[in-house]
């Protein structure tokens, strides 16, 4: 037998039993990858999991597309790396079985709770190894980017010091000149999304398109949006850069805000029929054994309090335990800043709309690649299946969204990698490969 | 209040199946195999028992026949549009076999009955654990063996028929990783393993037109392979385990029927040709399904589209005896054209038209008996595939080496 397989082994070796199929040659096109730099906010930056810590920002979308960019001649890659995993300055989450105040235990995120904090050396300012290639900044919005000591600002009103660690002027210089500081020749820029996510994320308690400076919670005006975006794409390309302008998602499809749904209070008859005595018909609350639709607070309405509507959305952070056991929601009104009604959810969408028509002018005017990134997330509602795996926008479950429902996951952040390197591609005439999306973690679990 | 479900899918399980496919396996004879897989309508040896049931009537006398081959296969997956990473299959022999016994019960009887156990399908593939699409399969291993007791009548100088009954059985295994890690960076993994059988039969006709031409024309029924109770085992994060209970699953495979039709022509005294219309009836092969008989949120039954078409092979082959009675040798080739169409091809089993060269010589030491070898070559066509269901798409070639050495004896 042993002398059969030689035989039939030197027969194949013959006649090229390996298959050989020919790959092509990497091209960059008409871009010049060179010297990359990605401006952007904390989807830029490697956010995830409600922090930053060394290996998001190792798993972040610029740094894919810097390791795709090597290939067609992209050179180094800096990242303004925190020292640690523990997340900065807030822990990040992790998922860990916990037990609710009914005694049920699942699966949920809680704060990383140790035994290792490797936060030491968080807050050196690290400028001197720099200039970096990537100047995301968690929180920083197109209101922000001319604006003159900006990182210190933003420090010193209460934010986490993410520029003011690795910006080199941080009393003085705008965000957009240390984006110009490495003086690059192609960029992207996914700039935007927290001139309206600071709005959302605080249940709507800001102002909508205020004139002057926005405060965080604010939307900003389209103007100020318009002047701002235009001047960070001028500048960027004013040496003859190419590169690709990201737009916004609608952050109201995204797990911070579908996750709970608003008819998430289960009743039965006894607990609907006393709570209708109680509220006596007052601001037309009316339960049903089954599932309701929770009370929430609403200045507006006449009693304060009314339910929710179908469409409108509550937030990710609502304390569960007291939706669970503190009668949040049927005995009290779940708080506004927790709830994004719909003339709130209609402001967000509407401004989203108007940012992208700014962000699409923008692109068209310097010819640079658009990526549509608000419809591609978009996909994500009906899911979509890549390398074997299934996405979806799920809250832990959809492999997208990491622990915070806002940010991504390595698995996320490759995927949308793969998504501009396709924009990339078909605006500059190049093949740059695609990332191993399968390669990379979704959540991880205990 | 419900706290939020968990999980990414996985899709799940199963993109097996190639228990027959481009899987369909056609090595039952040696000389057969080195004439491109002709041999529906000349009954060489007891090996018609497979090619043609109405030719065992027709053979000298009752015959005992062996045969082994090696399939040295191998793939290549390229990612498209971007040839950015590229990979082989793991290097695997397959080994099948045929055993046949039988003939005319004596000699110038017009009865004839004989036994067949033969390898009609399998398959295997390993992409090794940490390749792009292991979430769609790692490694897949099929294995199926039919018996096939067999009697046939000839009715008269020109026309014989003979019917066989056919029990198959075999066992699949299937692993898949699972897109959800632990801390210590582990990945899920589902493992299927099952053993499977099902029943059918084959008929044939065999015409004797003249002593130049013989007619052939034989029908294979499907068999359905079934899985009644095989192991579903998964290694997933501890905190996902309830999630992944380890527990059984059932599904079916058809293994289609066949309808061939067969033309042997003597042109000179020590030359055969031979040609064989060959039509696969792939179509029944709609669907695979899954059934697990423990359901959870995350494992859930699966349904995955397979869509298969049915497929009209051509073979040629040709017999030379450069000594008459002592020394022939063999050559053929054959065009299978793939029943798998474009969005359902899964790298379990990315398949293509096939373009297949065959070769071998038999030799007879004395006159009852007589050693073959053969050799075949199959080369896929290179195929830019796509598996919509799982999001795969790459492009996709094998290739693969079939060498088989066989002996017969005749009482």
């Amino acid at each position: 037998m042993k002398k059969i397989y030689i035989i039939g082994s030197a027969l194949c070796l013959l006649a090229a039993c390996k298959p050989n199929l020919k790959t092509n040659t990497p091209t960059k096109g008409s871009a010049d990858f060179s010297r990359y730099v990605a401006v952007g906010n904390s989807l830029t930056a490697g956010y995830a999991d409600n922090s930053l810590y060394r290996t998001g920002q190792e798993n972040s979308y610029p740094e894919r597309l810097s390791e795709q960019f090597k290939m067609v001649g992209g050179g180094s890659f800096k990242q303004p790396l925190m020292p640690g995993e523990s997340g900065y300055p807030s822990p990040k989450l992790v998922l860990a079985l916990t037990t609710s105040c009914t005694g049920v235990r699942s699966l949920s995120p809680i704060p990383y709770p140790g035994p290792v904090f490797d936060t030491a050396g968080s807050l050196t300012n690290i400028s001197i190894s720099g200039p970096y290639n990537n100047v995301g900044v968690p929180g920083i919005r197109v209101a922000d980017y001319l604006l003159p000591g900006y990182a210190f600002v933003a420090y010193a009103l209460g934010g986490a010091p993410y520029a003011y660690r690795f910006y080199s002027s941080p009393t003085t210089e705008r965000p957009l000149d240390e984006a110009l500081k490495i003086n690059a020749t192609f960029f992207t820029c996914w700039l935007g999304s927290n001139d309206v996510l600071g709005y959302a994320t605080s249940g709507g308690s800001g102002a909508v398109a205020p004139p002057g400076f926005p405060l965080p919670n604010d939307i900003t005006a389209a103007p100020l949006f318009q002047n701002n975006y235009e001047t960070v794409i001028d500048s960027l390309t004013a040496h003859g850069a190419k590169g690709a302008l990201i737009n916004i998602p609608d952050v109201t499809t995204i797990p911070f805000f579908t996750t709970i749904p608003p008819n998430g209070l289960t009743l039965r008859k006894g607990q609907a029929d006393s709570l209708n005595a109680a509220y006596g018909g007052a601001g037309g609350v009316k339960f049903a054994a089954g599932a309701n639709n929770f009370v929430i607070q609403d200045t507006t309405s006449p009693f304060g309090f009314r339910q929710i509507k179908n469409d409108e959305l509550i937030l990710l952070t609502v304390p569960q335990d007291s939706l669970t056991c503190g009668g949040w929601g049927s005995i009290k009104p779940i708080p506004a800043s927790f709830v994004l009604d719909e003339t709130e959810i209609n402001n967000v969408k509407t401004y989203t709309t108007q940012f992208n028509q700014i962000i699409a002018t923008a692109a068209t005017k310097h010819n640079l690649a658009l990526v549509d990134m608000n419809s591609f997330l978009g996909t994500l509602q009906s899911g979509i299946s890549f390398d074997g795996i299934r996405f979806n926008a799920k809250f832990v479950t959809g492999g997208v969204f990491s622990l915070d429902g806002v940010h991504l996951t390595p698995r996320g952040y490759a995927i949308v990698a793969n998504h501009i390197l396709d924009a990339i591609n078909s605006k500059y005439g190049a093949s740059v490969p695609m990332a191993n999306v399968s390669q990379y973690n979704g959540v991880i679990f205990p | 209040m419900k706290r939020y479900t968990l999980l990414t899918l996985p899709l799940l399980l199963f993109a097996a199946t190639t228990f027959g496919a481009g899987f369909q396996l056609n090595l039952q004879g040696l000389r057969q195999l080195a004439m491109g897989g002709t041999g529906t309508a000349v009954p060489w040896d007891a090996s018609t028992i497979f090619y043609n049931p109405g030719g065992l009537s027709m053979l000298d006398g009752i015959q005992v026949y062996g045969g082994v081959q090696l399939i040295d296969a191998r793939a290549e997956y390229t990612e498209l549009p971007t040839g950015n990473y590229s990979i082989y299959s793991q290097p695997q022999t397959f080994t099948t076999f045929n055993v046949y016994a039988g003939g005319p019960i004596k000699k110038g009887s017009k009865w004839g009955v004989g036994i067949g156990v033969y390898t009609p399908f399998g398959s295997g593939f390993n992409w090794g654990d940490d390749w792009a699409g292991k979430y769609v399969i790692q490694k897949i291993n099929l294995q199926s063996v039919f018996v096939q007791p067999t009697g046939s009548y000839r009715i008269n100088d020109m026309f014989s028929v003979g019917v066989g009954l056919i029990y198959g059985f075999g066992s699949v295994d299937f692993r898949q990783a699972i897109p959800v890690q632990d801390q210590a960076g582990n990945i899920g993994e589902g493992e299927l393993k099952g053993n499977a059988n099902g029943f059918g039969f084959n008929v044939g006709l065999h015409v004797k037109l003249s002593d130049k031409v013989q007619l052939g024309l034989t029908y294979r029924s499907e068999v359905k392979m079934k899985v009644k109770s095989g192991n579903a085992d998964f290694t997933v994060p501890m905190s996902l385990e309830n999630m992944f209970p380890n527990t059984n699953f059932s599904t079916s495979v058809p293994l289609p029927q066949v309808i061939s039709a067969g033309v042997g022509f003597k042109p000179i005294d020590r030359l055969m040709l031979q040609a064989d219309l060959e039509f696969v009836g792939w179509h029944s092969f709609d669907s695979l399904d899954f059934n697990y008989s423990t359901h959870t949120s995350e494992l859930q039954d699966t349904h995955l589209p397979r869509q298969y078409k049915n497929a009209l092979a051509i073979r040629v082959g040709g017999n030379y005896e450069l000594i008459k009675n002592t020394l022939a040798v063999m050559a053929g080739a054959a065009y299978d054209p793939t029943p798998v169409p474009d969005g359902v091809v899964p790298p379990d089993l990315p398949d293509a038209n096939r373009l297949v060269l065959s070769c071998g010589l038999s030799y007879n030491p004395i006159r009852k008996l007589t050693i073959m070898a053969a050799f075949e070559y199959t080369q896929f066509a290179k195929r830019n595939a796509s598996y919509d269901y799982a999001g795969f798409n790459g492009q996709y070639q094998t290739k693969a080496a079939t060498p088989g050495i066989g002996v017969s004896y005749t009482f």
